[in-house]
C-alpha cells in the first residue's frame, strides 16, 4: 500500500507542480458589479448532439445549442405569450386562414449575407420536403400555400383555420438559403458547420468533448454580453457534479437530493453556487394500457386513482420540489383549469370502487380476485431514478388495497421498441412534456393509435376526440381556453393516466455569472440568458486567444 | 520465421470467419424482428430506418445469402453509415461530391482508445514487472506480503468507485488532476509541449483506473513465474557455478519468466479495450468504449456490427504481433519444435 | 481439503466468503428492515443504531438492502461461473480426450471467443436481451468458458499419457469410465482454482454493468446497483457507496485469496 501511496504522490507531485493557478477563494461573489461584456460560461451535457440543425438531429441536446444559434420567427416571452423574433409583427385574416409575417429590417446572417423571406420560404420548403427526415413536418404540411410577396414579407395560407399554427412557427428555426441550396439536408456538413443569426456561432466543435459558441456581432436581436459560451460532454451525472463542485463548470441541473439535501449542508458551496428553482417543463404519469383488461373498467383506473397518494410521491421522490398536476399543462399558466383537483388519497373509497367492479379477496391471498383472476398487472418504466422511485411507491399503496403490482425497469430502446410499439404492456411511468400550445391531438386522439404514435395507451372517446378537433380550429383564445379546460376535465375523470406530479427544474449557476432573474419567470431562468454577465474580477484564469 | 509468419496468418482466417459469425448472430439476436428495435417514436422515421437496415443487411434474402453478403462488407471494411440522424460513415472518412469530407466514428475514437490503453500498458510494464521481481525475491516477508496485499486491493476494487473516489480527491479536495474530459477549455492557444501536458494530467487517472486489474494481474503473474523459474534445476546449476547473485537473477530466472509475459500482454487485449467502456464513459473520454455504449443504447446496429469486427481485428493483431515476438525471442519456436 | 486450507492465503479467503455467504443466507432472519420498504421520512439518514449502515434515497435500510443484495451479488457470480465451467468441462474434455478435428475445432472457437472484447459482447448481447438477473448470469456464463475450457483439455493431454490411465484403457475402459473415473477427477484442482478466481471477475462484471445500467434492475437490490445508487453522492451521502463498495472489494478479495490460495497448496511444483 505504501507504494502505491509513494506512486500516487510521486505522479501528482510531478503534475499538479504545473496545474494552473487557482482562483482566490476569498472572492465575495455577492459584492455589486457593473455589467460588462466578455468571459466564458462552460456548462455540462450528458450527451453530444448528433447534428446541429434541429429539425433534423431532435435530440434535446442539439436543440438545447441550436436555439443560441438559429432564430424562428416567433417565440415566447418571460411570461410564456407570443412575440415577434425574425417577424416584427404578424397580422391574421378575417377568415382565419392566412398569416402574413412582417420581418424586422435590415437582418443578417452570421456570415454577413442578408437574412430575408426567402431563408424563411427555404426553411418551410425544407421541412415539408418528402426527402427530409425530420420527426417536425406533419403540422408545416398543414399549410397549402406559401409565399414571399416582398423580401420582408412571408404568407402562409391553411385549408381550415389551425389554431396552433403560431406556436408551429415560434418552433422552427430558420436556417440559411444561401448556403443550404442545392444540399442534402440530411448529410450536409452545414450539420457540423452551422451558420445561423442569434446571439452565438460556432467557435469549434471537438468531436465527443466540446462544443463552444462564440458571440456574433451581426445577431438579429442585439449582441450577447458573454463572450463565449462552451458545452461540454460529461455522460455521468457524478462527473458532472464533481465538476461543478471543482468549480470547472458553471451551470447544471440539479435533483432534488443534491437541491435539498446537499447544498444545504455545504457553505463552501453556496458561498460560490447559487440555487434557482423553475416551473418544470413536463410531468410524470402512470398510464394503463386501455386495451387490456382489467383497465378498460373506468372504476378500476379511478381505484387505482385513488388509491395513489400524490402528496407522499412529490414529498418522497422530489423531496418537495414539485407540484400536483391535475390538467396536462404548466400548472399556473391559462391552459390549466383552476377548478380540477387531483383525486384525494382515499383508500377507502379505492376498495368500494374496486367491490363495485367485482373484485373482492375471495380466496385470502390478500390479492383481490374476480372470476379466478387475481388483480394483478406490471408497472413498466424506462431507467429514471424518479420514475423507478415512483413506481416504488406506488406499488406499496397499491398493495394496502389488495393489488399486486409489478415493477419492472427497462433501458429506453427496448422500452419503446419492444413494448411501446407494440401495445405489449399492463401500465408505464413515464412523463409527458409539458407544451405551450394547448393542442395535444396527438396524445389524446383516437385516430393516433398506429404503432410509432403517441396515443399509445389507446385512449378513445369521442367526446375528447370532438374537444381536440374544435381546439385547433378555434382561434378565439377565449372560447379556446373554455374548450379545453372542458378537455381536461374530461380527462381526469376518465382518468386513462393517473397524473403523478410536475417536478421542478433545479438549475445550479455560479454565482459568478450575474443578471439572472431570481425568481424564475414562467419561460425559466434561462429566458435573458444573453443578458446575463461576468464581471472581470469573477472570471477564471483563462488562456486568452491571442 | 516467413513460413512461421505465413503460418500465423493463415490461421487467421478460420478465426476471421468466426468472428463475423458470432458478430452476425449477435445481432440477429435482437427479439423479433431486428428492424423493429430503435429508439425513436416517430413513425415515418422509423419506418424509414427499417427500410435502411433491410437493405443493409439484405433481410429479405434467405439467412446464408444475408451472412455472405455480411462476410464481403466485413471483407472490405465497409460497416456503412450510422442509423443516428447524423449518418456517418461508421469506419472510415468519406468524401462526398462537393468535397465535403465526413470523418469515420471509429476513425475518430480509436486513436484515443488506442493511446489509453498503450499508456496501460506502459504503466503496467513499468510498475508490476519490479513489484513482481520484489515480490519474488523477498517471498514472505514485509515486502512481498505488501505488494501482495496491494495487488489483491488492485484486483477487487470495483474500477468506477474508486475511480470517483481517485477524481474526488486529485481533482475537488485537491487541485492536482482535471476530473474530466480529454482537454482543457484553453488547450487551442497552448504551445506544443503545454499541450501534449495537458493532455498527460487528463489521462493520468483513465489510464491508471484501466490499467489497475491488469496492473495487479501481471505483478502476480511475474512474482509466480520467477518463483517457478527459481526453483528449476539450471539456476540451482547456476547458482552452484558460483554466478553472482544478480547474474542469477536478472541474467538467468527473469529472462525466461518474463518469456510468457509477451503471450499474456497480447490475450489482455480484449479485456482492455472491453473495459474501456466504463472508464470512458465516467471519464468523459470519446473513444470506442463509450461509442459502443452509445450505439448499444441506440440500436445503431451498423456501428456495434462494426466496432465488434474492428475491435477483433485488433486483437487479432496484437496477438500476432505477440506470437512474433515470442518466436524471436525464442529461437525454439521460429524452428517450430514447440508446435 | 486440510492441505488446502492450511495454507494463510486459502483459509483466509474461506473464511471470509464462508461469513458473507451465511449472512446472504440469512438475510431474512438478520435484516432489520424490509429491502423494499421506503420511508419517505427517513431519506439520508447516515448510520446509526437504528439504520447501521444509513438510509439511501427511499428512505431504505442499506444494511437490509446490502444483505438481500448480497444474495443477488453472489448468486450472478456463482451461477454465472457454474454455467462457464460446466461449459469449460464438456468441451474441454472432448477437445482433450477426442482430439483430431473436434478438438481443432473447439479451439479455433476458443480463440474466436478470446479475440472479441468480452465486455461489449456481454454489454451487447444483455441490452437486446433486456438486463434481468436470468440474462445477466448466462450471458456472463456464456462469455467466459475458455479458459477452463484450455485447461480441461491440457489436463486431459498431459494425463492420457500417465501409465493408470493408459492401464486402464488397455484394459478396454470405455471413454465415459474413462473420462468420469480417471481423467476428470485428475483435473479437478486447476478446475476449483479457476472457478473460484471466476466468480471473483463475475461479482466485478455485474458491478460495471449496473454502473452502466444494464445490470439487476431496481428495485431488486444487488451490491452493483446499490453502489451506483450512491456514486452521485460520494463525500456527502458517504455510507451509499462505501458499504456496498467495501462488500465487493471484501468479497472479491475472499474469492481471490481461496483461488490463489489453493492454487499455491494444491500445485504439485510449489509444495516444497
Amino acid at each position: 500500500m505504501s507504494f502505491t501511496r509513494l506512486l500516487c504522490l510521486t505522479l501528482l507531485t510531478l503534475l499538479a507542480g504545473c496545474g494552473e493557478p487557482q482562483q482566490d477563494p476569498n472572492v465575495d461573489y455577492d459584492q455589486v458589479y457593473p455589467a460588462v461584456d466578455g468571459g466564458n460560461m462552460i456548462n455540462a451535457m450528458t450527451g453530444e448532439p448528433s447534428g446541429l440543425i434541429p429539425m433534423i438531429a431532435g435530440e434535446s441536446a442539439a436543440s438545447a445549442i441550436a436555439s443560441n444559434i438559429f432564430n424562428s420567427l416567433l417565440k415566447y416571452d418571460k411570461n410564456l405569450e407570443l412575440e415577434g423574433e425574425l417577424a416584427e409583427s404578424w397580422t391574421i385574416s378575417p377568415d382565419h386562414r392566412t398569416i402574413t409575417f412582417k420581418l424586422k429590417p435590415d437582418m443578417k446572417w452570421a456570415d454577413g449575407q442578408p437574412l430575408t423571406s426567402a431563408d424563411v420560404l427555404f426553411t418551410w420548403k425544407l421541412v415539408t420536403d418528402e426527402n427530409t427526415r425530420t420527426p417536425y413536418g406533419s403540422d408545416y404540411k398543414l399549410v397549402i400555400k406559401a409565399e414571399t410577396p416582398d423580401t420582408r414579407t412571408f404568407r402562409v395560407s391553411y385549408q381550415e383555420p389551425y389554431a396552433p399554427a403560431l406556436d408551429t412557427w415560434a418552433g422552427l428555426q430558420i436556417l440559411p438559403k444561401h448556403l443550404l441550396e442545392g444540399q442534402d439536408i440530411n448529410t450536409t456538413a452545414f450539420a457540423r458547420n452551422p451558420v445561423g443569426s442569434h446571439y452565438y456561432k460556432l467557435e469549434q466543435w471537438r468531436n465527443g468533448e466540446r462544443i463552444s459558441l462564440i458571440r456574433n456581432p451581426l445577431a438579429t436581436q442585439g449582441e450577447a454580453r458573454i463572450e463565449r459560451l462552451v458545452s461540454r460532454f460529461i455522460p455521468d451525472a457524478a462527473s458532472q457534479f464533481l465538476e461543478l463542485m471543482a468549480d470547472n463548470i458553471d451551470t447544471m441541473n440539479l435533483n432534488p437530493i443534491q437541491y435539498a439535501r446537499i447544498f444545504p449542508s455545504r457553505p463552501d458551496l453556496t458561498q460560490k453556487i447559487g440555487l434557482y428553482k423553475e416551473l418544470g417543463n413536463s410531468y410524470t404519469y402512470l398510464g394503463f394500457n386501455l386495451k387490456r383488461k382489467p383497465f378498460d373498467d373506468i372504476r378500476i383506473r379511478q381505484a387505482i386513482n385513488y388509491a395513489i397518494n400524490k402528496q407522499e410521491l412529490i414529498d418522497g421522490v422530489l423531496l418537495g420540489l414539485g407540484e400536483p398536476v391535475s390538467s396536462p399543462y404548466k400548472p399556473g399558466t391559462r391552459w390549466t383549469n383552476p377548478e380540477l383537483q387531483p383525486y384525494p388519497y382515499d383508500a377507502q373509497k379505492a376498495i368500494a370502487l374496486l367491490k363495485e367492479a367485482g373484485y373482492a379477496d375471495h380466496d385470502g391471498d390478500g390479492i383481490l380476485d374476480k372470476d379466478g383472476k387475481p388483480l394483478t398487472f406490471e408497472m413498466l418504466t424506462n431507467q429514471n431514478k424518479q420514475r423507478e422511485m415512483s413506481a416504488v411507491l406506488i406499488q406499496r399503496r397499491l398493495k394496502e388495497i389488495g393489488i399486486d403490482a409489478r415493477i419492472r425497469v427497462l433501458e429506453w430502446a427496448s422500452f419503446i421498441g419492444r413494448f411501446i410499439k407494440t401495445g405489449e404492456f399492463d401500465a408505464v411511468v413515464l412523463g409527458w412534456s409539458l407544451s405551450l400550445d394547448p393542442d395535444q391531438y396527438s396524445i389524446w386522439h383516437s385516430s393516433q393509435q398506429a404503432p410509432g404514435q403517441f396515443n399509445f395507451i389507446g385512449y378513445n372517446n369521442p367526446q375528447v376526440d370532438r374537444l381536440l378537433e374544435q381546439g385547433r380550429l378555434e382561434l378565439d383564445i377565449e372560447k379556446r381556453t373554455k374548450i379545453y379546460h372542458e378537455f381536461a376535465r374530461l380527462l381526469l375523470e376518465d382518468s386513462p393516466i393517473v397524473y403523478l406530479y410536475a417536478g421542478y427544474g433545479l438549475p445550479a449557476i455560479h454565482k459568478r455569472i450575474k443578471g439572472i432573474d431570481d425568481p424564475a419567470p414562467p419561460a425559466g431562468i434561462g429566458h435573458n440568458s444573453h443578458e446575463w454577465y461576468i464581471p472581470q474580477p469573477l472570471r477564471r484564469l483563462e488562456i486568452s486567444a491571442q | 520465421m516467413i513460413r512461421y509468419l505465413l503460418n500465423r496468418l493463415l490461421w487467421m482466417v478460420p478465426l476471421l470467419v468466426g468472428i463475423s459469425l458470432i458478430s452476425f448472430f449477435i445481432m440477429h439476436l435482437a427479439p423479433g424482428d431486428i428492424t423493429a428495435t430503435e429508439a425513436s417514436f416517430d413513425p415515418k422515421a422509423s419506418e424509414e430506418s427499417r427500410q435502411k437496415l433491410r437493405e443493409l443487411y439484405n433481410l429479405d434474402k434467405p439467412v446464408i445469402v444475408q451472412y455472405g453478403l455480411w462476410l464481403k462488407r466485413m471483407a472490405t471494411l465497409d460497416f456503412g453509415t450510422s442509423f443516428a440522424s447524423h449518418q456517418r460513415p461508421v469506419f472510415w472518412q468519406t468524401t462526398d461530391e462537393q468535397g465535403n469530407v465526413r470523418k469515420g466514428m471509429i476513425q475518430q475514437a480509436l486513436p484515443v482508445t488506442l493511446l489509453i490503453n498503450v499508456l496501460s500498458l506502459v504503466l503496467i510494464i513499468a510498475v508490476a514487472l519490479p513489484l513482481g521481481v520484489i515480490s519474488a525475491l523477498t517471498r514472505n516477508r514485509a515486502p512481498d506480503r505488501a505488494i501482495t496485499f496491494f495487488v489483491f486491493i488492485g484486483f477487487a476494487i470495483p474500477g468506477f468507485w474508486l475511480a470517483l473516489m481517485l477524481m474526488y480527491w486529485t481533482g475537488v479536495a485537491n487541485n492536482w488532476l482535471p476530473i474530466s474530459g480529454l482537454h482543457s477549455i484553453g488547450y487551442e492557444n497552448m504551445g506544443a509541449i503545454a499541450q501534449i501536458f495537458d493532455t498527460l494530467k487528463h489521462l493520468v487517472l483513465p489510464v491508471f483506473i484501466s490499467g489497475l486489474s491488469g496492473l495487479a494481474g501481471i505483478s502476480l503473474f511475474v512474482r509466480n513465474g520467477m518463483l517457478d523459474v527459481l526453483h528449476q534445476d539450471y539456476i540451482t546449476t547456476a547458482r552452484a557455478k558460483g554466478l553472482s547473485e544478480n547474474t542469477v537473477v536478472y541474467g538467468h530466472a527473469l529472462r525466461n519468466a518474463l518469456l510468457p509475459l509477451i503471450t499474456i500482454f497480447g490475450l489482455s487485449i480484449p479485456g482492455l479495450i472491453g473495459g474501456s467502456v466504463i472508464a470512458e464513459s465516467i471519464f468523459a473520454i470519446p473513444g470506442m468504449g463509450k461509442l459502443f455504449y452509445d450505439a448499444v443504447l441506440m440500436r445503431d446496429f451498423p456501428v456495434i456490427m462494426g466496432i465488434l469486427t474492428i475491435g477483433a481485428a485488433l486483437t487479432l493483431i496484437g496477438n500476432l504481433l505477440a506470437d512474433l515476438a515470442y518466436a524471436w525471442a525464442d529461437p525454439r519456436v521460429r524452428r517450430g519444435v514447440m508446435q | 481439503m486440510r492441505r488446502a486450507l492450511s495454507n494463510p492465503m486459502a483459509f483466509g479467503g474461506f473464511l471470509i466468503i464462508a461469513v458473507i455467504m451465511m449472512l446472504a443466507l440469512a438475510a431474512p432472519l438478520i435484516a432489520p428492515f424490509d429491502p423494499e420498504a421506503i420511508d419517505v421520512k427517513s431519506i439520508l439518514l447516515p448510520p446509526s443504531s437504528t439504520h447501521w449502515m444509513g438510509t439511501d434515497g427511499l428512505g431504505r435500510d442499506v444494511f437490509s438492502r446490502m444483505l438481500f443484495g448480497a444474495r443477488v451479488s453472489l448468486m450472478v457470480g456463482i451461477v454465472a461461473v457454474g454455467i462457464a465451467t460446466l461449459i469449460g468441462i464438456v468441451l474441454g474434455s472432448i477437445s482433450g480426450y477426442y482430439r483430431g478435428w473436434v478438438d481443432v475445432f473447439i479451439m479455433r472457437l476458443v480463440d474466436v471467443m478470446l479475440s472479441i472484447p468480452t465486455f461489449f459482447l456481454i454489454l451487447a448481447v444483455i441490452a437486446f436481451l433486456t438486463p434481468s438477473i436470468w440474462n445477466i448470469m448466462i450471458v456472463i456464463g456464456l462469455t467466459s468458458w475458455m479458459g477452463v475450457t484450455r485447461l480441461v483439455r491440457a489436463e486431459f493431454l498431459s494425463l492420457r499419457n500417465r501409465e493408470f490411465v493408459m492401464a486402464s484403457e488397455t484394459l478396454g475402459a470405455r471413454d465415459g469410465r474413462l473420462i468420469f473415473r480417471h481423467l476428470l477427477p485428475n483435473s479437478l484442482t486447476p478446475i476449483i482454482v479457476s472457478s473460484v478466481l471466476g466468480v471473483a471477475s463475475a461479482v466485478l462484471v455485474e458491478s460495471g454493468l449496473s454502473f452502466l445500467g444494464l445490470g439487476v434492475q431496481a428495485p431488486q437490490s444487488s451490491w452493483g446497483n446499490i453502489l451506483t445508487d450512491g456514486k452521485e453522492y460520494i463525500e456527502f451521502a458517504w455510507w451509499l457507496s462505501l458499504f456496498p463498495g467495501l462488500a465487493i472489494l471484501i468479497t472479491v478479495l475472499g474469492y481471490n485469496l481461496l483461488g490463489e490460495g489453493l492454487r499455491d497448496a494444491l500445485d504439485p511444483r510449489s509444495s516444497n
